[in-house]
């Protein structure tokens, strides 16, 4: 039979029976959809974190006295600065700022804006910052969330730190992070790095801890042994560490939803079945016609077979876009509760486009295993049906 | 702790799906092995031909998926690698215990197995009178055995990777740093090089002339062959790296996950080839198209690793 005439029967059929296929079209595109919404928020939550992690330093060493971190010499730098294999070594200036009215913390990061690498970090971070006006006012960029807190109190351009030597520093506004660096950033406060040791009483000869540059990987387990043998009270966390971290947190949510979502297509799969099982009269003798026309049974079950392929690729392609517009141009409305916190301040998070195959791949097979599992009998049982038995 | 896993989770699901449908298959081939029989034109004949289609269509469905399945198995392994300590790629992931590189190596065995299987109902249901139908569910029967046994390897080995005892990475595994040189026959790298290209121009002679037994042997011997020069010579240049050499790392993103396309190549055409020489008894065009197929696969597999080098050498003036 040639192609044409083959898909205008396909059609037809599709369109006679669309009452029966419209249910299982409706639900297949339900559970694709509720699938990929989830796996595509939980994907573009990784690519965020795991892109923001790419640039962070591959090994962070901190001092600590008793199980607790303290504030780390910075004359280690010199001293790790010579281990072969290390690029680069950097200070790091944090803490955290318990910001009273709202009893919320704010992340404060202190940034040397002469220094080459972070100058280039904040000109990216930030497009359209003027570096000189940021370097002169001695002012700080702060997070989304942030922001909303201090607009809520009418600290609109400046804010009053109070240091721990009971001086109280005024630091003007002179922006906000980027919505894509929501993640990591929201609560964070950008100032620069005399700013953040007065407010978090960190001495000059000191830093929160510091970050080492190891850019070849086979370089890292050595550098790490030395680093190891080098001080006796210290930590190192390597950024293997945290990816694994991530990756697990990550893993974890996904993994507790698809468990739940296995009994969800159990009973999708039911639902079809029963859906297929029974035959219409009408359809019956349609299957008939075929076989008293010279069908063979072979060839009535490609037929009722390319008639489901039809309503399962179909649904998937549908459940796919409306996924796809929900998450990213949507920003899925409530689906993204599931994955924030409440700790500390809300997280306006932007859900950055982002589509792996791997996910799509990985949906596919969710959703088409059973679906085909579910159709294959009810399709052979009516590709069997004898043709005189049912014209009569 | 590992079964935290999407991937992992997604895996199992689906291959249990897949084990009871073909466990549903077994229900109804046995009978049809047992009293199968053209001539007859009995009640249970017929019957026992309606079953048959339902049979074939749960089974060519099911191993359809299992093709799809091996990728994705793959892919899964090499999510694993950022989970387990010192591993990072694939080659990690399989030798954290015993089980891994057998399964792997049971996997590709099934899906030649499945593709035999495949051309095979395909012949069947091409022919009038059905004549290799017994044969077929025979063969059947050997691959629910194996994929049984496969499915609770995979239990075994997934839920025995230990998340806290570090594994050898790819480069100690594959190294360059291992004692004696890890080529068969202890060839130099450019005789295997060598032995590489002639074997693909006797692939293309076989299959030029449908000569089956020596397509059969050269393919063979060229999946045997293709895989070292892959590791110890194409690798480096893929990887653009001398000291390099992991059949896994290619599989990542790093690398535009070329080596799916690497080794699916060589084993379909591998696959096709052996195929070939097998269905050579049944002459027709089946037997033609499959010489065509391996022709193209294993074309396409030297096109891929020969762009690497040639590549590299435009690019930088020299040879690795």
């Amino acid at each position: 039979m040639p192609a044409k005439r083959l898909i205008d029967l396909l059609f037809l059929l599709l369109y006679r029976h669309r009452r029966k296929h419209m249910g299982v079209f409706l639900l297949s595109t339900l559970i694709v959809f509720v699938l990929l919404s989830f796996m595509l928020t939980a994907q573009s939550l990784h690519h965020t974190l795991f892109s923001a992690l790419e640039q962070q330093p591959d090994f962070i060493v901190q001092k600590v006295r008793g199980g607790r971190s303290v504030d780390t010499p910075t004359a280690w730098m010199e001293e790790f600065a010579r281990i072969h294999g290390v690029e680069r070594v950097a200070p790091r200036l944090f803490g955290r700022y318990f910001y009273e009215p709202n009893e919320t913390h704010f992340t404060l990061i202190g940034i040397d804006p002469f220094e080459a690498q972070s100058s280039k970090f904040l000109e990216t971070l930030v497009a359209g910052l003027d570096l000189k006006c940021f370097i002169a006012e001695d002012g700080m960029l702060i997070g989304e969330g942030v922001k909303a807190v201090l607009d809520h109190h009418h600290f609109f351009d400046y804010y009053v730190f109070r240091a721990p030597d009971r001086s109280k520093i005024e630091v003007p506004i002179m922006g906000t992070l980027p919505r894509e660096a929501a993640v990591l950033g929201n609560d964070a406060v950008l100032l620069s790095a005399e700013r953040a040791r007065t407010i978090l009483g960190i001495a000059h000869d000191h830093a929160t801890d510091i970050a080492l540059f190891v850019p070849n990987p086979l370089e890292r387990d050595t550098v790490r042994d030395k680093l190891i043998m080098a001080h006796f009270d210290t930590r190192i966390i390597a950024k293997s560490e945290l990816e694994k971290l991530y990756e697990r947190l990550y893993n974890y949510k996904g993994a507790l939803f698809l468990s739940l979502f296995t009994a969800v297509l159990l009973s999708f799969m039911m639902i079809l079945y029963a859906r297929y099982q029974g035959l219409h009269g009408s359809e019956r003798r349609e299957i008939a016609i075929l076989r008293a026309v010279g069908w063979s049974i072979k060839e009535v079950l490609s037929l009722k077979l390319l008639e489901n392929a039809l309503v399962a690729f179909g649904a998937f392609a549908l459940g796919f876009v409306l996924s796809y517009m929900y998450v990213f141009f949507l920003q899925a409305p409530l689906l993204r509760e599931v994955f924030m916190g409440f700790e500390n301040l809300r997280v306006h998070l932007w859900l950055q486009p982002h589509l792996e195959g791997a996910t799509l791949i990985t949906v596919a097979l969710l959703y088409f295993t059973p679906f085909m599992a579910a159709v294959l009998i009810p399709v052979w049982r009516a590709a069997i049906t004898e043709p005189l038995e049912a014209m009569r | 702790m590992i079964f935290l896993s999407n991937a992992v989770i997604v895996f199992l699901l689906v291959e249990a799906l897949l084990l009871s449908l073909l466990l549903l298959a077994l229900y109804h081939v046995i009978p049809i092995i047992r009293h199968w029989d053209f001539a007859d034109t009995s009640p249970r004949q017929y019957a026992l031909e309606k079953r048959s289609y339902l049979a074939q269509l749960i089974i060519f469905f099911t191993l359809a998926f299992k093709i799809a399945l091996l990728p994705y198995f793959a892919y899964m392994i090499d999510g694993l690698s950022l989970m387990v300590p010192g591993a990072m790629c694939a080659a990690g992931v399989l030798g954290a215990n015993d089980y891994g590189a057998f399964l792997l190596g049971l996997k590709v065995a099934i899906l030649f197995g499945v593709g035999l299987w495949i051309i095979l109902n395909r012949r069947d249901l091409q022919a009038s009178d059905y004549p290799y139908t017994r044969l077929k569910y025979l063969l059947f029967l050997a691959l629910f055995a194996l994929i049984a046994f496969e499915s609770a390897l995979d239990w075994l080995y997934l839920s025995s990777i230990a998340t806290t005892t570090p594994v050898s990475c790819c480069s100690s595994i594959y190294g360059a740093s291992t004692l004696g040189s890890p080529i068969p026959f202890g060839l130099s790298k450019e005789e295997l090089l060598i032995l590489f290209y002639l074997l693909y121009a006797l692939c293309l002679v076989a299959a030029l002339y449908s000569i089956g037994w020596i397509s059969l042997f050269a393919n063979a011997a060229l999946i045997y062959i293709g895989y070292y020069a892959v590791v110890y010579f194409f690798g480096l240049y893929i990887y653009e790296l001398p000291t390099h050499q992991c059949p896994f790392c290619m599989l990542q993103r790093e690398y535009g996950y070329v080596g799916y396309a690497i080794w699916g190549t060589l084993l379909l055409g591998g696959f096709f080839g052996i195929a070939s020489a097998l269905f050579a008894p049944l002459h027709g065009s089946t037997t033609r198209a499959l010489y065509r197929l391996s022709a193209l696969c294993n074309t396409l597999f030297v096109l891929i690793c020969s762009t690497y080098v040639l590549r590299y050498y435009f690019l930088n003036g020299v040879w690795l």
